[in-house]
């Protein structure tokens, strides 16, 4: 008996069929994968987080040598206060971790800044203590992300790490690349907003500003909107330590 | 009795027979799909700023038009006609989505590159264009040398471009797994006091239209049947 | 004002064609006579306008993570955004074949001038393109989305017919044979888009 494939009744089996058979394939395919999936993510995020802070490892290593050089792990709210406070090996599962905040998605989200909770890294290389605050924002075509790390007195940026979904080659995704990120090292904060600049390319630079890439200006003016939003937030929280440490110190 | 026979059992055919040449070899020239067809463009463009994307990018297309072509082509007999769009669609992108998260659990490193590209593989015409003209209605060993034909005619027009954009754009050539190597000395460039400036406008995307354009007025001036009138 | 810049960007700003080079292939062939070219180009606005809002509707009802909270709140944190391509390509495809059928009973004059571009239209970057920058962008109203959807349209429909006009123009020009056609077009083309950039960056 032949089958008339054009048949209604044929077309509708062969729908439903097609959409049950690619469903569960795809299904199967993202469920089974995602542990190995996220582990993958971990690692990377450990590596860059190292890498803002001049560290290179691999994502093999990632584990073993991020709490040898972060030291604790914070999540503050928008207020400066701090909610929680972690060291030690990281545990993927653990949602109270300040390590597991994902702050793309809380990007994503829209979400107040009242209603979130921020991370922050303190880390230590060569003696020396270094924050590293995670941003996230847009670029020109999709999400761009990265970590910005600051030296003890929280003004003078240590290094940074960006990165990027789907950025033009050559142009906006070359803010992934060292030559990019090496521009911050030893720059500046201002005391108030705009706390940083990215210049559109080929303009006069100076302590608070880089060259942006030219080019990628629409991905470069979103480095520089992520940062100045996300280092906004975490000034009451820096000015709180410096505070106590001025009280400390018994002034 | 025996030449009856004959006549009646179809021979079957070579693997490097005339046709399945002719398959892998018209796409290369007279009918390739980016300057002939006029399929694939828009991954041409936005790619080819480095020579190492061009290269991913080719794999990934001609390993897609490869599946793709075969799954169609075993099933040409089973797809109704009044969605037939849709199910080669789907099947793309069933391909391309799985590649991707198979990737992305177990090679993290050409994941990241090729996540770009995902979206750019499931839109890219040619694929889309060869199920229909081709796969839909032939078998599928004829369907293999198809994909491979076009695959390698849109490969070889996306390497040529980036070659020029990246040499002109950046002065540097690019390979995967080498990165970008900058190849003219520095004392070359104005800021060293030299002479040479890289050309910009090559990075920027609609260069590569241009490029394009200049390799199809190269191609038919070599080929004058190609010529429209 | 919101929904007058985002369709004005749509337009010219982030101009499907000569900002994000999405679309080209039925943009290129489809672009030798005005009249064509005219009809592809508001099929386009039409399957724009309709698929971005129910893609819309989609993403955030079914796909996104937490979409599905509507049907139970467990399902906070069941994220669907696998599914996003295969998706929002059925409803493209499937509109596309509605528009087809829609156009032959209602329309056949022009059913028959447009041929197969009609089915092209499915397999236009520039539609799946508007879905994916409707997802990334996260727009807060539907309104807002289909008003990205109608401008990303009439900029593709705007370049087309651009492009078609030269063409027809440049016939009786003295281009050199072997460029004649495609070949110029392309150049045009870039012409045209480095000419576009002037927008990149332009505030509304």
């Amino acid at each position: 008996m032949a089958i008339n494939k054009n048949a209604t009744g044929y077309t509708f089996l062969f729908s439903i069929v097609m959409v049950l058979m690619v469903g569960t394939a795809l299904a199967f395919t993202s469920l089974s994968l995602k542990p190995l999936q996220k582990k993958n993510e971990a690692d990377k995020k450990m590596v860059d987080i190292l890498g803002a802070i001049g560290i290179t490892t691999t994502r093999e290593n990632a584990k073993i040598d991020f709490p040898i050089f972060v030291k604790q792990r914070l999540s503050i709210d928008s207020e400066g206060n701090v909610l929680n406070s972690t060291s030690g090996n990281v545990d993927s599962k653990d949602a109270s971790d300040p390590f597991n905040l994902d702050v793309k998605k809380d990007y994503r989200s829209k979400k107040p800044a009242s209603e979130l909770s921020f991370p922050l890294y303190k880390c230590e290389n060569e003696g020396e203590s270094i924050y590293v605050i995670p941003v996230a924002g847009s670029g020109l075509w999709g999400p761009i992300w990265g970590f910005v790390a600051l030296k003890s007195d929280m003004n003078t940026i240590y290094g940074a790490k960006f990165d990027h979904k789907t950025e033009t080659p050559g142009l906006g995704a070359e803010i992934k690349d060292d030559f990019f990120s090496d521009k911050f090292q030893g720059k500046q904060l201002r005391d108030a907003a705009p706390y940083f600049t990215i210049e559109k390319g080929g303009r006069e630079t100076d302590i608070h500003s880089v060259d942006g890439i030219t080019g990628g200006t629409i991905t470069s003016v979103g480095v520089g909107e992520m940062m100045n939003r996300t280092i906004s937030i975490y000034q009451l929280y820096f000015n709180s330590v410096i505070n106590a440490q001025a009280n400390n110190n018994g002034y | 009795m025996g030449t009856e026979n004959k006549a009646i059992t179809p021979k079957r055919e070579s693997l490097f027979s005339k046709k399945n040449r002719k398959l892998l070899k018209d796409p290369l020239g007279d009918s390739n799909p980016i300057t002939i067809q006029v399929l694939g463009i828009c991954s041409a463009l936005a790619i080819t700023v480095q020579l190492q994307q061009a290269v991913i990018m080719s794999l990934s297309v001609l390993f897609v038009m490869i599946g793709g072509n075969v799954i169609v082509s075993l099933l040409r007999n089973l797809i109704p006609d009044r969605i037939r769009i849709i199910v080669q669609l789907v099947i793309i992108a069933s391909l391309v989505i799985i590649v991707d998260e198979v990737l992305k659990a177990y090679q993290p490193d050409i994941s990241e590159k090729l996540s770009v590209f995902v979206g750019l593989i499931i839109t890219n015409c040619i694929i889309m264009g060869r199920l229909e003209a081709f796969a839909l209605a032939n078998k599928p060993g004829p369907s293999v040398f198809d994909a491979i034909g076009n695959g390698m005619g849109y490969a070889w027009v996306l390497l040529a471009v980036s070659v020029v954009r990246e040499i002109f754009g950046s002065g540097a050539i690019s390979l995967p797994g080498m990165g970008q190597v900058k190849f003219l000395p520095q004392e070359w460039f104005i800021s060293s006091g030299g002479f040479y400036e890289n050309n910009n406008l090559m990075i920027l995307p609609p260069m590569a239209l241009v490029v394009v354009g200049i390799i199809i007025w190269i191609q038919r001036s070599r080929n004058e049947a190609l010529i429209e009138d | 004002m919101e929904y007058f810049s985002i369709f004005v960007k749509g337009i010219f700003v982030e101009n499907m064609i000569f900002a994000y080079f999405l679309g080209m292939c039925s943009y290129l062939a489809v672009s030798k006579t005005v009249k064509t070219a005219n009809g592809l180009g508001l099929a386009v606005i039409f399957v724009l306008g309709i698929t971005v809002p129910i893609n819309y509707l989609l993403e955030n009802y079914v796909l996104k993570e937490g979409a599905l909270t509507w049907l139970d709140p467990d399902f906070a944190t069941v994220d669907l955004s696998f599914l996003s391509f295969i998706m929002f390509i059925a409803v493209i495809a499937s509109m596309v074949q509605l528009v087809e059928m829609i156009v032959e009973k209602f329309a056949p004059a022009l059913y028959g001038a447009l041929g197969i571009f009609l089915p092209l239209i499915a397999v236009n970057c520039s539609i799946l393109g508007g879905a994916l920058f409707m997802q990334e962008r996260q727009y807060p109203s539907i309104g807002e989305a289909t008003t990205f959807g109608l401008g990303s349209g009439v900029g593709w429909w705007l370049a087309i017919v651009a492009i078609a006009a030269i063409r027809e123009k440049i016939r009786y020009s003295n281009v050199p044979a072997p460029l004649q056609g495609l070949g110029i077009t392309y150049i045009i083309t870039g012409l045209m888009g480095i000419a576009f950039m002037s927008f990149m960056g332009i505030e509304i």
